[in-house]
This record gives structure tokens, C-alpha cells and sequence, in this order.
């Protein structure tokens, strides 16, 4: 069954069209990664499947139930992380979930155990300050707390990792794929590593509008024809590689890019490398802009 | 009843600990205690100055002080005291609107309704309890050093201004669900009381205009009567009403 349903969605702010015939769904328990550029659209359609934005036109149902804008009765299923989290600072992280699980209307007993599971969930159980106090991560972690407390449905998080260093990614990562089990997770992004990491479904969203979702070994698929970067230190080190190494190797400077065809080139470089003593500056997987593998999952 | 409930703790803990009950308290009781003062102080005060006064051909006579003295000093002083409430009350909503603090909230299943009237209610206790304070307090030094029997209907012309505070903040609320800013809010509770005050400068409207209720130091000194203001404490209350009712419509469909 399908948790989610976006059919036919448009929305407009003045003339600029943000979103234009939107539709995808997303199936329950799988981790759904939302890819778009900065302005394609990701928070608006989010918060129209919250009902905090009017949708011009189409439908969405949540859960099988249509979404209201304003007082929004599918939002009992939704768990909410928005992109800045902000929370009321004078409270500690235990008041604000009391006070949230208050709202939600779980008994007092309940919402003191989930509140303390879920602290320690996230890593905050030691955290007895105010909520003022707390850096980015701290807080983005806090907004997981707060939008599993009540055993939601669906998990939706804007950008959660956007902001955070690569550990403080990595851990807000791990927190998501390991609620997995009981929700199903949406969230948005336009890192694609972070996407390749956790999720098993993915939609693109490109100037307001989807090319349809894939899993991701189709996109992995797709993504086949990367590029690998090897820097050395010397001008003369890049062009003896250059000669040993052969067919599908360009040269500039220091900078050797070899395109993985066959997709062995890693093992070949390293052989080359190894067998010639010849040392590096780094060697990098070239990572696809959003831009180009949008254009590549389309031409499909 | 439980969101209502939980979000009033809310709202409270918040006027606890970024210190503005604590504000409310001292500002209420202060404004109380210098309405008797004053007035105890008036004929000495006088007196200090009675040689600078005579040097300029003004003779002062005895001056007379009684608790109708120290009631004329509350009537000027408790606009101000109300102004301030105002003032630190205006961003209520519009900060939780810039902070997008209301959104989870909202985004847990809170009906909006509750969230209006938890932030009215928070701010009627405030003001109720406050001009409850400052009115007690004037009260009982009169009582003390005077006799309060001097002035009459006491207690219905505080209900007038009272009357006045509750307009004035059902109007901030109103205007909070439609500015996003403080500033804009404040600017409006001003207007709404500014057109008040300019319509009724027009004898035939005068007394059905809220800021009408501000004459009820009239009362004091029996040049009016309850009744006078009966039609002005009519008109606010279906003001307050009317407005309260418009602003939870307005508000289901705000953009948070």
C-alpha cells in the first residue's frame, strides 16, 4: 500500500510556478530519498503534504486520507523534521517532548518512556540543559525525537543533513535507517551520497516537476559511467601514468581523469600505480552533479 | 483539553523563564504603591516648593489629599502599566511565526483554535491578575490612610478600564494573526485605539466607542453614573467577542 499519494500537483507563489503537475507515490516501509537542487521545490511540496502550504491544484492523500489545508487530520500519521528545526529554548529536551506528547494525546506514562527511549535514541539523554544552548546537530537530532515520538506512519525530513559535518551526517543517517523498520522515511535532499547511503527509493525532483521514482539499483545502474581523479605530485609522475595506463586516461597538469567504462578502472589504477612506485596526492571517485544524472534518469 | 492545557504550561514556563512574570510582577505592584504615594507625598512636595512658588507671586494654601487623590493617580497611572503589557506582549506570535516554532507543534496534530486561545488566555491572566495587584494594593493604602468611602463606584470604574485592557489585547491578538511582524502588531493595536479615541469626538457615537470607558474616572466623583457607560462596555464586549471569533477563522488558515 502506498503511505503516500501526490497526484497531479501544482503550486504557485505569485507568478512563479514552484510546482508543476507533481505527481509520485511512495510505498510503505522503504526509505524514500526526494532529490532536488536548492529551489526545486522539496520544502514546498512537503509542506503541502503537511497542509501548511494551499495546494493550486491536484491531491494528496496520506495514508489513504485526503490532506486539508489549515487543520490537517492526516497529520496524525506524520512525523515532521523540518529543514532548521526550532524548538522553545527555554524548555530542556524532556519538557519539549512531554509537552509534544502531551499534544498528540499519548498517556502521561507512555510519553515519559518513549521520551526517554527516543533521547537515547538520538544521543541526547545526557543533555539536561535548555534547548537554547544546543549546537546545529544537537538540535537536528532533537527534531528526530520529536517527530517519532508519537509512532508516526511516515517520518518526512527536509534536508536533515544538509547543515551537519560528515560525522554529524553520518549519525543523523544511521538514525533514520535504523527507524526503518516501523516507519516508512521520506526525506529530501541534494547530497546524493547521502541518498545512495540509506535510501531504497528515490524521485527526482526537477523545476517543480518528477521524473518518476526509481529504485536504487536503477540508478546505480545508471550511474554506471563515473570518473575517477588521480592527482599527483609531479607534472612528470602524471604523464608517465599517463603513458602506462593507456586508453581512457586524460591528462592536465597534475590531474589525470580516467573514465570507468568497464568499471574496473579503480583496481587498474591502483595496479599501475603500485607496480611503478609511483605515489599520489589523493585518488577520487568523481561524484555526478544533480544536474547531470537528472539528465541522464530522464533520458532513460 | 489536554493540548490546551499543555500548551498553557507552555506559555507560562516561557513568561517564567525568560523573566517578563517577573517583569509583570514588579511593574503591577510598583504602579500600585506610587498611586497612595504620590498623593501622601503631594503636600509636602508642595510645601518644598511653596518658596519657590511664593518668589514667583503663587501662594500655596494647605493642600488637601484624600483616597479620591490616590484613585485619580491610579486612572493615570494604569494606562501606562497597560501600554507596557502591550508592548511586551506584542510578539506572542510573531516570534514563534519567525522561529517557525508553532509548525512542529502544528505538524503534531494541535488544533489551532487551542493555540489562539492558550496565547489570549495566558495574556488575560496576566492582565487580569495585574490590575488586580495594582488595584488591591492602591485599595488598601487608601483604606489605610484615608477612607475609600470619599470616592464612589469604585469597583465599577476599574471594570470599565479593565473593560478597555481586554479590548485593547483581543485587538493584538487579532492583529497577530494577520501581521508577521511585532512592530506591524503594535502599530495596529494603536490604530484601533486612535480611531476609537477620533470617533469619539463625535457627540453622537461618543458613547458607544471603547475608549469611552476611559472617562469612568467620572464616577469616582459621582459626576456620572454606571449606567452612562453601559452601551461603551456593550460595544467592547461584542468587539472582544466578535474579534476573537474572526481570529480563530483567520487563523485555521494561516500560513505558519
Amino acid at each position: 500500500m502506498d503511505i503516500l499519494e501526490i497526484s497531479h500537483v501544482s503550486k504557485s507563489f505569485g507568478s512563479n510556478k514552484v510546482i508543476d503537475d507533481l505527481s509520485f507515490s511512495v510505498p510503505e516501509h522503504s526509505v524514500f530519498g526526494f532529490i532536488g537542487k536548492n529551489g526545486a521545490g522539496k520544502t514546498t511540496t512537503m509542506k503541502m503534504v503537511l497542509g501548511l502550504l494551499k495546494a493550486d491544484e491536484g491531491e494528496i492523500f496520506v495514508n489513504g486520507e485526503k490532506v486539508s489545508f489549515g487543520q490537517n487530520h492526516t497529520n496524525r500519521f506524520i512525523g515532521y523534521l523540518p529543514d532548521v528545526p526550532e524548538f522553545y529554548g527555554f524548555m530542556t529536551p524532556m519538557e519539549y517532548l512531554m509537552m509534544c506528547g502531551e499534544i498528540t494525546g499519548m498517556p502521561g506514562k507512555q510519553v515519559k518512556e518513549k521520551s526517554a527511549e527516543l533521547l537515547q535514541l538520538v544521543g541526547l539523554a545526557e543533555a539536561k540543559k535548555r534547548i537554547r544552548g544546543f549546537s546545529r546537530g544537537m538540535k537536528q537530532r532533537m527534531g528526530i525525537a520529536q517527530a517519532l515520538l508519537n509512532s508516526p506512519r511516515l517520518l518526512i525530513c527536509d534536508e536533515p543533513t544538509s547543515a551537519l559535518d560528515p560525522i554529524g551526517r553520518k549519525e543523523i543517517l544511521d538514525i533514520l535507517h535504523s527507524v526503518k523498520k516501523h516507519t516508512t522515511v521520506i526525506f529530501s535532499t541534494h547530497i546524493l551520497s547521502d541518498v545512495e547511503r540509506i535510501c531504497d527509493r528515490i524521485a527526482f525532483l526537477h523545476e517543480g516537476s518528477s521524473v518518476r521514482s526509481r529504485t536504487l539499483e536503477e540508478i546505480r545502474g545508471i550511474r554506471r559511467g563515473d570518473g575517477i581523479v588521480v592527482e599527483f605530485l609531479k607534472q612528470e609522475e602524471a604523464s608517465h601514468f599517463l603513458e602506462l595506463y593507456g586508453d581512457g586516461a586524460q591528462g592536465e597538469g597534475t590531474m589525470v581523469t580516467v573514465y570507468d567504462r568497464a568499471g574496473n578502472a579503480m583496481d587498474r589504477i591502483m595496479e599501475v600505480l603500485l607496480y611503478n612506485h609511483i605515489s599520489v596526492q589523493r585518488i577520487e571517485r568523481l561524484e555526478p552533479t544533480l544536474e547531470d544524472l537528472f539528465l541522464e534518469v530522464a533520458a532513460k | 483539553m489536554r493540548q490546551l492545557i499543555a500548551f498553557t504550561k507552555k506559555e507560562f514556563l516561557e513568561q517564567c523563564r525568560t523573566g517578563k512574570l517577573l517583569l509583570f510582577v514588579i511593574i503591577f505592584a510598583l504602579f500600585g504603591i506610587m498611586n497612595p504615594a504620590i498623593a501622601k507625598l503631594t503636600p509636602w512636595m508642595m510645601d518644598m516648593m511653596s518658596e519657590q512658588f511664593a518668589e514667583s507671586g503663587m501662594q500655596i494654601m494647605a493642600v488637601e489629599v484624600d483616597a479620591l487623590t490616590s484613585w485619580a493617580q491610579f486612572y493615570k497611572n494604569m494606562p501606562m502599566a497597560l501600554i507596557i503589557l502591550l508592548i511586551l506582549f506584542c510578539g506572542i506570535f510573531t516570534t514563534e511565526y519567525h522561529k517557525g516554532t508553532l509548525i512542529n507543534v502544528v505538524t503534531k496534530g494541535m488544533k489551532r483554535w487551542k493555540i489562539f486561545i492558550a496565547k489570549l488566555g495566558v495574556m488575560v491572566i496576566v492582565w487580569t491578575l495585574g490590575f488586580l495587584m495594582s488595584y488591591g494594593i492602591t485599595y488598601a493604602y487608601n483604606a489605610y490612610f484615608w477612607d475609600n468611602s470619599v470616592a464612589h463606584n469604585i469597583a465599577a470604574a476599574a471594570g470599565c478600564f479593565y473593560l478597555l485592557g481586554l479590548w485593547l489585547i483581543s485587538v493584538l491578538g487579532m492583529a497577530s494573526v494577520f501581521c508577521n511582524s511585532a512592530g506591524s502588531v503594535m502599530l495596529v493595536v494603536g490604530a484601533a485605539f486612535a480611531v476609537s479615541y477620533l470617533l469619539s469626538l463625535f457627540p453622537a457615537v461618543k458613547e458607544y466607542m471603547p475608549s469611552y470607558l476611559l472617562q469612568s474616572t467620572g464616577l469616582l466623583a459621582g459626576l456620572s453614573e454606571g449606567a452612562d457607560f453601559l452601551w461603551a462596555a456593550a460595544v467592547t464586549a461584542m468587539l472582544i467577542v466578535s474579534g476573537c471569533m474572526i481570529s480563530v477563522t483567520m487563523f485555521n488558515k494561516k500560513n505558519l
